[in-house]
C-alpha cells in the first residue's frame, strides 16, 4: 500500500477542519473495505487517511415507529443486517445487505461508506432510495439534509462538498400495507457486484397500487428511480399485464453499459425480468 | 478390499495438524534477518520492443538496494518449464528480454527494504516502448502475414511442429458410416486460481550456495534450471518447499521471478523475497490453454464409431510453457475414451500476445474431451439412442490401445457408467416428463479417462529411500511435492503396508532437494502411482533386509517370516516372534543393522476413469444455470486414503463447474489488457454456489503398475463434469452448447433463437 | 511515521511499532511473527486472512494495524487449548477432509468459530451463507461444511 499519514480526530469539528485543510489529499476512513482496496489497487493515493473511529455518537442505530430508522455513519452493514427492525420493516434493505460482500466485509463496511462510494451498482442504494431515505451532511456551514435520490451525480460522485461529512442516514417509518423487495442479479450467490439491482417499495389499497417507488442499480451512471414505471402503476389495479407494462417502462428508462460483468443488452433484459419479479414479490408481501 | 490394514483407511494425514493450527510453514511464511522485498515492474502493452529503460531514479530512492533490467541479467534462452526428459519442449524464454510479448510481462525487478518502497520504486522506472503489431487472438496469430511473436518458432506462430496421429483409414471409416456428425467446439480461458500466491525467497551463503524457498510442484526442476541459467553446479543450489497452498499444475513453471530473486540476492548479499499479488497470479501466472476443436465422427446405425477426425488448436499465449505437452496429450487423448479404429488427429499450438497458458489439471484433455463427450451426446440423439447406451457401447476396455500406447487394464469406464446409470436411475430420468415452467431441469452424463503419469511424453522417474531407525521406526525420503493432496500421507501408508508396520511407525521427509532423492515433481496425477510405487519398492527392499536380520535372531529362514502391525512372526507360529524394535536394537556385540533401501520406478501409464451424472436447473427468463447435484463415479484401482481421494474429486468438480459456467480470464482483444485479474471478477463457485456431491469410488480395475493396484485421481474429475453439465443443459432446454463457459446471456440468446 | 500500537492477541498483550499503512494482517504475520493467518488476495475477496476482532470475524487485510489499538484479536494460533488439545473445529477439519492444501484453512476455522459462537445450531444453509466470503480451491466445500456441522454437534454436547 502507498504510504500515508493517519489522523484520528476526536470531535466532528476537528474532522471537518482537517477536511478543509487537506482537501483532495485526504480520504475518509470508516470501515475501510472500499478505501483500503482502492489504495492497494492504486486507484487512490491519499497523503492523509482520516479515521472517523474516534468521533462520538456516529455508531448509533435506532428504530422508532414514528421516526423510522436512524443510522450513524459508523454503523456497520452487519449491524444493520442483523437488526430485528431492519429485517421486519425494511426487508428490501435487509436483502441487499445480506448480499453485500461477505460477513467479514460487512463487519467493517459501513452503510455510510457504501453510500459515499457511490458505485452505480452498490446494493444498498436502490432499496434505500425506494424506501425514501435521506442523508445528513455536516460541513463548516453546519448541517443539511439531502434526499438520497438527489445525492448521486455520477459514478463515484456525490453532492458532498469537499469539507463535508455524511454523519447520518434516516429512513422513513414503514407505512401499512407495504411490501418491499430487492433483487440482485449476479453470476454467483455471494461476493458479487450487481449486474442489475432492482428495489421496490409498494403500498397497496386493496387491489390498487396506492404508492410505489422503484429504484434500479447498475443500469445508469447512478442508482435511479424508475419514474415512468412507477407512473404506469400508480393508482391502478395491479394486473399482471400492468406489471409487465411497468417492467417495460423500466427498461426504456434504464441506460446500462456493457462491461466485463455483462453486456448492455443482457442487463436490459434483466431489468424487465427482475422489475416484474420484484413487483410480484413486493405485492405478495404487501398483502401479507 | 479388506486384505490391507493401512492402505484403504483414512488415517490422520501427516500434514494436517500443522495446517489446522497455523504452524504449517509455507514458502511465504519464511522470514530471514535482513530480508529485502522485491517487486516486478510489468508492462502495459501486448507486444513491444523496449527502446529505453531508465532505472536511475528508482535506484536513488532511499531504501532501494538493487534494480535489474534486461541489461543486467544473463541472456540465456531457457524452457520456462523445463522437464528435461520431455519429448517436446520449446526454449523461448529469457529472464528478461528486450521485448515484451504480453500485457503484464515483467520488465524489471526492484529489491528494497520494504514492500511499499519497492512499489514506489516501480513507478520511478521509466520505460519507452516501441509498440509492435500484436496478434492477440488465435485468428490474428494464424492469419497469413501475422506478426511473428518468436524468432525461435518452427514456422509462423507455431510453438511446435503440429502433432499428427493416424491410425487405420478414416476415409474408409467415414464411407462406412450411416451417420456423420461434425462440429466446432470452443473452450475458453479458466485459470487455476490457487489460494497461495506464487512466492519465492532466495539466499546465498558465503560459499556461493543458493537456497531457494519456493512454492513449487517441481523443486528439482527449479534447481536444475536455476543452476543451468546461473551457471552453478547442482550441489550449489538447494530448493526447499515444505507446505504448498495449491498448484493444480500451474506451479511447474518458473516465472521470471525466481531468477530475479536469486540475482537480486546475489547483488545485495541479502535474502530477497518476492510474493505475487493476487493480480500478478493472473497477469504473470499460467492459465489453461483456450482451444478450438473441430471434430467429426462417423457412426453406424447401431452406434459403433467408424471414424474420428479432429483438429485441435491450442492457444499458448505469449510463451510455450507446457504448450507442447498439452497439445500432444490433448490430441492423443482423442484416440481413446470411445474406441475407434480409424482416427486422423491433428494438434497445433499457437503463440499469441496473450497471457501465458501452462499446465493445469487435465492438461489438454479437458478441452478435447469436452468436445468429444458432447458430440457423443449429439450423436446419441441423431441415432435415437440413449447417450449412456451409446457411450457404453463404444467405451474403451481391457486390451484396447490407450493414448500412451499401452493396453488398457480392466473395464473401468464401463464399470463407472453402469454403476452410475443404476445409481441415479438414468433410464427413468430419460423417460420422465419434462417440465414447462420458467425453471427447467435436466440430467446429463459426462465421461473421461486420464493417465497417471506423463509417459510417454516424459520419461518420468520416481525415487524413494526408506530408512529403518534403530528403534524400528521407519523414515521415508521422497522427492514428491506436497501440493496439498495428501500425497505424503498416502506414501507413508503404502510404506507402512508394505513393511507390515503401523501407520504411526512411518514418518516422511520431503521438500528439501539436498536431502531427498531426485523426483520429477508432482503433476500428471502420478504422485500415488509413481511416487507410491517407488516408495513401495524401497519399502520392500528394506523389509527384505529387516527379515534377514530377524531371521538371524529367530534362527529361521526369512522366507518364513511375516510382519504385521510392527510385529515379525513366523508364519503360522505367532509365538515365535519379535517386534520390529527388538529386531533392530543393537545387541551385545552386534550393532544395529544399517538398513537404508532405495526404490526407483520408471512408470509407463495407468488410466483412471470416471462418469459424472449431473442435474441442472435453467432459469429460462434470466438464462442462469444452476447445478443442483453431481454424482461422480470414479474408478481408481485401489483407494489409498478414501477421504483424500474423495477430496480430489470434489475439488476438481468445483473447478469444472467454474470452467463450464462462470470462470473466464478475459483480455481485451484489441489491446491485450487483462480485464478481470481479481477474485471479484474472476468468478469461482463459492460455498453457496456448490451443489451437493455424492462421491462414488470403485476399485474394479486395479493396475499392477501402481502400488497395490492404485492409480491416480487428481485430474479426472475436472474433465468429466464439464460435458455432463453441457449435456444436462441440453436435456433441460433443448439447446446445445459447444463451448465453455456458458453464460446466461448466451442461454437467453439461444432460447430466443429457438 | 511509526506509532506504538497495543492489542491483545490470543489472550496475550502485544506491543508493536507500526506504520499507519501497515494492515493488521501484515502486522500479525511480520511484526508479531504469527504467520498462521494467510494472505490470499490482500483486498478482502477471499477470506484467507480472517481473524476475530472484538468478537467479530473480519478480513484482517482491510483493517489497519493502528485501528486495532486495544482490540481483542483471535487468530488460528489461539484456537487450540493451552494443553495442545485441538478445538473441535480443528479436529473435524483434520479428520473429515475439510482441509487439503490448508492455505484457506485458518480463515475458514476462524470464520466457522465466529459462526458457531453466534449460532450453535446452524443449518447447512446458514453454514454455507456464513462461509460465503471464504474461498477454497481444493475441497469443493462439501467436507468443510461437514466438518463444521460435526464440530457444532460436538460443541453442543460439551
Amino acid at each position: 500500500m502507498k504510504r500515508f499519514d493517519y489522523l484520528e480526530p476526536r470531535l466532528l469539528e476537528e474532522a471537518i477542519a482537517l477536511l478543509q485543510q487537506h482537501g483532495a489529499a485526504l480520504n475518509v476512513l470508516a470501515g475501510g473495505t472500499d478505501l483500503l482496496v482502492e489504495i492497494k489497487e492504486q486507484i487512490r493515493a491519499p497523503a492523509y487517511v482520516m479515521s472517523l473511529g474516534r468521533l462520538p455518537g456516529l455508531d448509533r442505530l435506532a428504530f422508532d415507529e414514528r421516526e423510522g430508522l436512524r443510522i450513524g455513519a459508523l454503523v456497520t452493514t452487519r449491524a444493520l443486517e442483523t437488526h430485528p427492525a431492519v429485517n421486519r420493516h425494511y426487508p428490501g434493505l435487509a436483502q441487499a445487505l445480506r448480499e453485500l460482500g461477505s460477513i467479514q466485509v460487512r463487519n467493517r463496511a459501513t452503510l455510510a461508506g457504501n453510500i459515499c462510494r457511490a458505485s452505480p451498482s452498490a446494493d444498498t442504494l436502490p432499496p434505500l432510495i425506494a424506501d425514501g431515505a435521506a442523508v445528513t451532511l455536516h460541513g463548516p456551514q453546519g448541517a443539511r439534509r439531502v434526499p438520497l435520490e438527489e445525492f448521486f451525480t455520477g459514478p463515484g460522485k456525490t453532492v458532498l462538498a469537499s469539507a463535508e461529512l455524511l454523519t447520518e442516514i434516516v429512513v422513513p417509518p414503514p407505512a401499512p400495507h407495504t411490501g418491499k423487495h430487492y433483487i440482485k442479479h449476479g453470476r454467483r450467490k455471494a461476493m458479487e457486484l450487481a449486474t442489475v439491482g432492482v428495489a421496490v417499495c409498494l403500498t397497496v389499497d386493496g387491489e390498487r397500487c396506492a404508492d410505489v417507488r422503484i429504484s434500479l442499480g447498475a443500469v445508469a451512471p447512478t442508482p435511479m428511480r424508475a419514474k415512468a414505471a412507477e407512473k404506469v402503476l400508480l393508482g391502478k389495479p395491479l394486473q399482471p399485464s400492468l406489471v409487465e407494462e411497468a417492467a417495460e417502462a423500466a427498461v426504456s428508462e434504464s441506460r446500462p453499459i456493457s462491461n466485463v460483468r455483462g453486456s448492455a443488452q443482457y442487463r436490459t433484459q434483466m431489468v424487465r425480468v427482475l422489475t416484474r419479479r420484484a413487483l410480484e414479490e413486493a405485492r405478495r408481501r404487501a398483502a401479507a | 478390499m479388506s486384505d490391507l490394514s493401512v492402505v484403504g483407511a483414512s488415517v490422520r494425514r501427516s500434514d494436517m495438524r500443522a495446517k489446522v493450527t497455523g504452524a504449517a510453514q509455507y514458502a511465504g511464511d519464511v522470514r530471514l534477518p535482513g530480508m529485502l522485498h522485491a517487486k516486478m515492474k510489468r508492462c502495459a502493452v501486448a507486444h513491444a520492443r523496449i527502446a529505453r529503460i531508465d532505472v536511475s531514479k528508482a535506484k536513488a530512492l532511499p531504501g532501494v538496494k538493487a534494480v535489474l533490467t534486461h541489461h543486467d541479467v544473463p541472456r540465456v534462452l531457457h524452457f520456462g518449464s523445463p522437464h528435461p526428459r520431455s519429448a517436446s519442449l520449446a526454449k523461448d524464454q529469457y529472464i528478461l528480454d528486450d521485448k515484451v510479448r504480453y500485457w503484464g510481462e515483467g520488465v524489471a525487478a526492484v529489491a528494497a527494504t520494504s514492500e511499499e518502497i519497492a512499489e514506489e520504486a516501480l513507478d520511478l522506472i521509466e520505460v519507452e516502448y516501441e509498440p509492435l503489431p500484436a496478434a492477440i487472438t488465435l485468428d490474428q496469430a494464424m492469419a497469413p502475414g501475422a506478426p511473428r511473436i518468436h524468432d525461435v518458432a518452427p514456422k509462423g506462430n507455431h510453438v511446435i511442429e503440429p502433432v499428427r496421429v493416424v491410425r487405420g483409414d478414416v476415409a474408409k471409416g467415414f464411407a462406412e458410416a450411416d451417420v456423420v456428425i461434425e462440429g466446432v467446439y470452443e473452450m475458453g480461458r479458466p485459470t487455476p486460481a490457487y489460494m497461495e500466491p506464487n512466492v519465492c525467497l532466495c539466499q546465498w551463503d558465503v560459499e556461493g550456495k543458493l537456497t531457494v524457498w519456493i512454492s513449487t510442484q517441481t523443486a528439482f526442476m527449479v534447481r536444475g534450471i536455476l543452476a543451468e541459467v546461473l551457471g552453478l553446479p547442482l550441489n550449489k543450489v538447494r530448493v526447499i518447499c515444505d507446505h504448498m497452498g495449491g498448484g493444480f499444475g500451474a506451479k511447474q513453471d518458473l516465472f521470471q521471478t525466481e531468477f530475479l530473486c536469486a540475482l537480486l540476492a546475489r547483488e545485495t548479499r541479502r535474502p530477497v523475497r518476492l510474493e505475487f499479488t493476487r493480480k500478478e497470479t493472473f497477469l504473470g501466472g499460467r492459465s489453461r490453454h483456450p482451444c478450438r476443436v473441430w471434430l467429426k465422427q462417423g457412426f453406424k446405425k447401431d452406434g459403433t464409431i467408424t471414424a474420428r477426425q479432429a483438429k485441435a488448436v491450442y492457444n499458448s499465449g505469449a510463451y510455450a510453457s507446457h504448450g507442447p505437452g498439452v497439445t500432444s496429450v490433448g490430441t492423443f487423448a482423442l484416440t481413446s475414451l470411445y474406441r475407434c479404429d480409424n482416427v486422423l488427429l491433428e494438434g497445433e499450438c499457437i503463440y499469441t500476445n496473450a497471457p501465458i497458458a501452462g499446465a493445469f489439471r487435465g492438461y489438454g484433455v479437458t478441452q478435447t474431451y469436452y468436445a468429444l463427450d458432447i458430440q457423443m451426446d449429439e450423436a446419441a440423439e441423431r441415432l435415437g439412442m440413449d447417450p449412456a447406451e451409446l457411450k457404453l457401447k463404444n467405451a474403451v476396455r481391457e486390451g484396447d490401445l490407450s493414448p500412451s500406447g499401452h493396453p488398457i487394464v480392466g473395464h473401468g469406464l464401463e464399470d463407472c457408467v453402469k454403476h452410475g446409470v443404476q445409481l441415479v436411475s438414468w433410464k427413468d430420468l430419460r423417460n420422465r416428463k419434462k417440465g414447462s415452467g420458467i425453471k427447467r431441469r435436466g440430467w446429463g452424463m459426462g465421461c473421461e479417462m486420464h493417465g497417471s503419469s506423463a509417459y510417454p511424453g516424459i520419461k518420468e522417474q520416481g525415487n524413494a529411500i526408506v530408512k529403518l531407525n534403530e528403534d524400528g521406526t521407519a523414515t521415508l525420503f521422497t522427492g514428491t511435492a506436497g501440493l496439498g493432496t495428501g500425497a505424503h500421507t498416502a506414501l507413508a501408508q503404502i510404506v507402512a503396508e508394505e513393511l507390515g508396520f503401523t501407520f504411526e511407525q512411518v514418518s516422511v521427509v520431503h521438500g528439501d532437494t539436498d536431502v531427498v532423492p531426485w523426483d520429477i515433481g508432482a503433476f500428471a496425477s502420478h504422485t500415488t502411482y509413481m511416487g507410491g510405487k517407488a516408495a513401495q519398492l524401497a519399502a520392500a527392499e528394506a523389509k527384505k533386509q529387516l527379515l534377514e536380520r530377524a531371521g538371524d535372531r529367530l534362527e529361521v529362514s526369512p522366507k518364513d517370516l511375516e510382519v504385521k502391525d510392527g510385529v515379525i512372526a513366523v508364519r503360522g507360529v505367532p509365538a515365535k516372534s519379535m517386534t520390529v524394535r527388538e529386531a533392530m536394537l543393537p545387541t551385545r556385540g552386534q550393532p544395529s543393522p544399517h538398513i537404508v533401501a532405495t526404490g526407483t520406478y520408471t512408470p509407463t501409464k495407468s488410466y483412471s476413469f470416471a462418469a459424472h451424472f449431473v442435474e441442472v436447473e435453467v432459469d429460462t427468463e434470466t438464462g442462469q444455470i444452476e447445478v443442483l447435484q453431481v454424482i461422480p463415479v470414479h474408478e481408481l484401482g485401489r483407494i489409498i486414503h478414501p477421504v483424500a481421494a474423495a477430496g480430489q474429486i470434489e475439488g476438481g468438480i468445483q473447478q469444472g463447474i467454474g470452467h463450464t459456467l462462470t470462470e473466464d480470464y478475459m483480455i481485451d482483444e484489441k489491446t491485450g489488457r487483462s480485464l478481470n485479474p481479481s477474485f471479484v471478477d474472476y468468478k469461482m463457485p463459492l460455498s453457496m454456489d456448490m451443489p451437493p456431491i455424492r462421491t462414488v469410488m470403485l476399485e474394479t480395475a486395479p493396475d499392477p503398475g501402481g502400488p497395490f493396484g492404485a492409480k491416480g485421481v487428481g485430474e479426472d474429475p475436472i474433465i468429466a463434469v464439464g460435458p455432463a453439465i453441457a449435456n444436462a443443459v441440453y436435456d433441460a432446454i433443448g439447446v446445445r452448447f459447444r463451448h465453455y463457459p456458458i453464460t446466461p446471456e448466451q442461454v437467453l440468446q439461444a432460447l430466443s433463437a429457438k | 511515521m511509526k506509532r506504538a500500537v497495543s492489542f491483545i492477541v490470543n489472550g496475550e498483550r502485544l506491543e508493536l511499532e507500526l506504520d499507519p499503512f501497515r494492515s493488521l494482517l501484515d502486522a500479525l504475520r511480520n511484526e508479531a511473527g504469527l504467520t498462521g493467518t494467510k494472505k490470499g488476495c490482500d483486498v478482502g475477496d477471499c477470506g484467507a486472512c480472517t481473524v476475530i476482532l472484538n468478537g467479530k470475524p473480519v478480513n484482517s487485510c482491510l483493517v489497519l494495524g493502528v485501528e486495532a489499538q486495544d482490540a481483542r484479536i483471535e487468530t488460528v494460533e489461539g484456537l487450540q487449548a493451552a494443553d495442545g488439545a485441538l478445538h473441535p473445529l480443528q479436529e473435524n477439519f483434520l479428520k473429515l477432509g475439510g482441509a487439503q492444501c490448508g492455505f484457506c484453512t485458518p480463515g475458514f476455522l476462524m470464520m466457522a468459530k465466529a459462526l458457531l459462537d453466534e449460532n450453535p445450531h446452524p443449518t447447512e444453509e446458514e453454514i454455507r451463507f456464513g462461509i460465503a466470503g471464504n474461498i477454497c480451491r481444493c475441497t469443493g466445500y462439501t467436507r468443510i461444511v461437514e466438518a463444521i456441522q460435526a464440530a457444532a454437534k460436538e460443541m453442543r454436547r460439551e
